[in-house]
Order: C-alpha cells, then sequence, then structure tokens
C-alpha cells in the first residue's frame, strides 16, 4: 500500500511558497502518513530539477508532474514526457480539455480534472454550462485547498458521471501538505508506478484534514 | 476589453521602466531590520564585521509605486488589481555607504486562472547595482489585475 499527495506546488510555481526539502521535513517531523509528493507546478512541467538527495535523506518519493489550464478548469497530468510536452502548450490558460485528455491518452499519460467542484477553475462549473466531455476517467474528489462544500460537489457529481476519486492537498506552503492524498493498493515509488496505479484504478481518495 | 497576451508579451517584455538611486545608510539598514524582527547580529549590529542589510531590505525601494511602476504607455486593464508580492533574489551583501542603482524593466507578462477568473501577471524586474557596478539583487515584483471582460 502507498499514501501519495497528488497535488502540490513548490516555489518553482508562481504563487508556491514551499521549498520541497521544507515540505519533507514538515512531513518527517509532523510523521504524516505519506509514503510521497507529487510536485504539479502550475502551467509548466519542472524537467531540470533532481529531487533524489531529498528522496534519500528523507525516505519520502517525490515525483513530477503539471497542473495545466483548460477550458474545462484545471487539470493535473501525470506523467509527462518530451512526447506530451511537445502536444500543446503547457503555459497556456486556454488549453481544449478534450485535447489535453486525448494528448495524455497518446503519450502514455493521465490527465485528471482537479477540485471539480471549484466556480471557474473546476470541471463540473462548466460542466453546467457545456455538458460533459467524453474521456474523464478520474476526478480530484478531495482538495486541501477547498471552500466547505465544494469538495462535497465534487463527490457528488463525480459519482453522478461514474468518475474515479483521488486526493490531493493542492499545498503551497508546507503546512498544507498531505491535507489530502490517495491511498493505493500498490508500491509505488516512481512516476511510472503512478501512472500505472492511475490506470490500475485501485485507489481511493483519502483525506487527513482535523 | 479582450486582452491578448501573447502580443503583450510580444511587444512588452524586456521594456524598461526607469531607474533610480538609493543611498544606503547604516539607520535605514537598521530600522528595517528591526521592523522585520531580526535577531541575527549581522543585520542589527552595526559592530558586526558582516553587518548588512537583511535580505529583503531592496523590496521597500520597489515599494508603493503601484501601476505608476509601469511605463506611461503600457495598456490599462479593465479589473481589479492588486499587489502581488515581490521575491527577491541576492546577489552580494549590501553594505552602509553602497549607493544602489535599480534598472527596471518588464520582465514577464503571463496570464492564469482561479476562482475570481482570468488573471493577467505583470513581473516588474528591479536590478539592483551598487557603486562598483556589481549586482547585488534582482527584486521580481507581481502586479495583477483581476480582469473584467467585455
Amino acid at each position: 500500500m502507498t499514501i501519495l499527495d497528488l497535488h502540490s506546488h513548490s516555489i518553482k510555481s508562481d504563487d508556491g511558497r514551499a521549498k520541497v526539502e521544507n515540505y519533507c521535513q514538515w512531513i518527517q517531523k509532523k510523521e504524516l502518513p505519506l509514503d510521497g509528493i507529487v510536485l504539479t507546478e502550475h502551467r509548466q512541467f519542472d524537467a531540470t530539477s533532481d529531487y533524489r538527495d531529498l528522496e534519500d535523506r528523507f525516505g519520502i518519493a517525490i515525483m513530477k508532474a503539471s497542473e495545466v489550464e483548460t477550458d474545462y478548469g484545471h487539470v493535473l497530468v501525470f506523467g509527462v514526457n518530451e512526447d506530451l510536452v511537445n502536444e500543446f502548450d503547457f503555459a497556456r490558460i486556454d488549453n481544449s480539455l478534450a485535447t489535453v485528455l486525448a494528448a495524455a491518452q497518446r503519450c502514455g499519460a493521465v490527465a485528471a480534472p482537479c477540485h471539480p467542484g471549484r466556480v471557474n477553475v473546476g470541471l463540473f462549473a462548466h460542466y453546467a454550462t457545456k455538458g460533459p466531455v467524453p474521456g474523464v476517467k478520474l476526478v480530484e474528489v478531495y482538495n486541501g485547498g477547498s471552500r466547505p462544500g465544494e469538495d462535497e460537489f465534487s463527490e457528488t457529481e463525480a459519482a453522478k458521471y461514474n468518475y474515479l476519486g483521488f486526493g490531493g492537498s493542492d499545498s503551497h506552503i508546507v503546512s498544507r501538505i498531505g491535507y489530502c492524498a490517495t491511498r493505493f493498493d500498490d508500491d509505488i515509488t516512481d512516476i511510472t508506478d503512478l501512472v500505472a496505479a492511475l490506470k490500475s484504478e485501485r485507489f481511493e481518495a483519502v483525506s487527513f484534514r482535523s | 476589453m479582450s486582452v491578448d497576451i501573447q502580443d503583450l508579451h510580444q511587444q512588452w517584455v524586456g521594456a524598461e521602466c526607469g531607474s533610480s538611486s538609493y543611498d544606503v545608510n547604516t539607520d535605514r539598514l537598521l530600522a528595517f531590520a528591526n521592523a522585520c524582527g531580526e535577531t541575527d547580529p549581522r543585520f542589527i549590529d552595526p559592530e558586526d564585521a558582516e553587518f548588512q542589510s537583511t535580505p529583503g531590505f531592496t523590496t521597500i525601494i520597489v515599494s508603493g509605486q503601484g501601476s505608476e511602476a509601469l511605463p506611461k504607455d503600457f495598456p490599462q486593464f479593465k479589473g481589479r488589481s492588486i499587489d502581488g508580492g515581490k521575491s527577491v533574489e541576492i546577489h552580494h551583501p549590501i553594505r552602509p555607504g553602497d549607493t544602489l542603482t535599480g534598472k527596471q524593466t518588464i520582465a514577464d507578462i503571463y496570464e492564469k486562472t482561479g476562482r475570481s477568473g482570468k488573471m493577467v501577471f505583470v513581473v516588474h524586474r528591479t536590478e539592483f547595482t551598487n557603486q562598483d557596478d556589481q549586482p547585488v539583487t534582482t527584486v521580481d515584483w507581481r502586479w495583477i489585475t483581476n480582469l473584467v471582460e467585455d
């Protein structure tokens, strides 16, 4: 079994205020039940940062993904590779969700809308006016930055569309890491394992908010 | 007003916004360090061999300008603007007696979406050098406008 926070931001994001090392220190100090975190920097894929030393020092898996912006809100992309980076412009805020989903599938990655219950940047707000998009399979039903009611709305709508739910803290500051996470049946040590596990559908969203 | 970020980026990134000069003295360094609650002797003890400015010192030189820091003919966006904060990169210590020169440019323009809708970020960069032309800090200040589109 593996528990991962699938949604976090470091100082590589323009609004991130947490260094990755400080996330690790916090997880260790607070003895959070996390085996790892996934860095999902806004509108980019951070191909250059190397966190292997931190992984060794703290015994925490540190993986890299992206949070991109689409016409149906924000979307996490796991398993970003060179082919996928060339498929669409990660920096744009008006990518087509259908394009992102299709590109991710072609390149062996997984694209999943995050905080879908949020106004403006959540999938279900757009469904209300534009209808559903084929190809969505999983959504972030637990988001550590959600306001009251948003996650409940996400869960209700996800059930309605038969989407699987996962969790992430959406942490931008150190003390928010691990608010929400995802529990996997499988052992996961790297992004390849994570992509396979997300495709296997053997996981569930968990919340550690007190 | 519809904002084309690519056009804005092409037209304005790299544009110079002006320059300013600032004389550093012990009183100014101490006042800022104490206001920040610093306790490190490097920042609050002028007798310390390494006495220097606190890391965020040059942000006060950039502060308070609002949209006036941008070029006069820079487009006015329709919407509510807020200060998105400043980040500082330190290159060399700033010490009493230094004369700083800050060269200001537009470093980046980008957009993102959030709960409140579409936002435009303008990154205003000030590169400070000392009297020896040595870079001391780079301050990036983000000016955010929550767009109201027609």
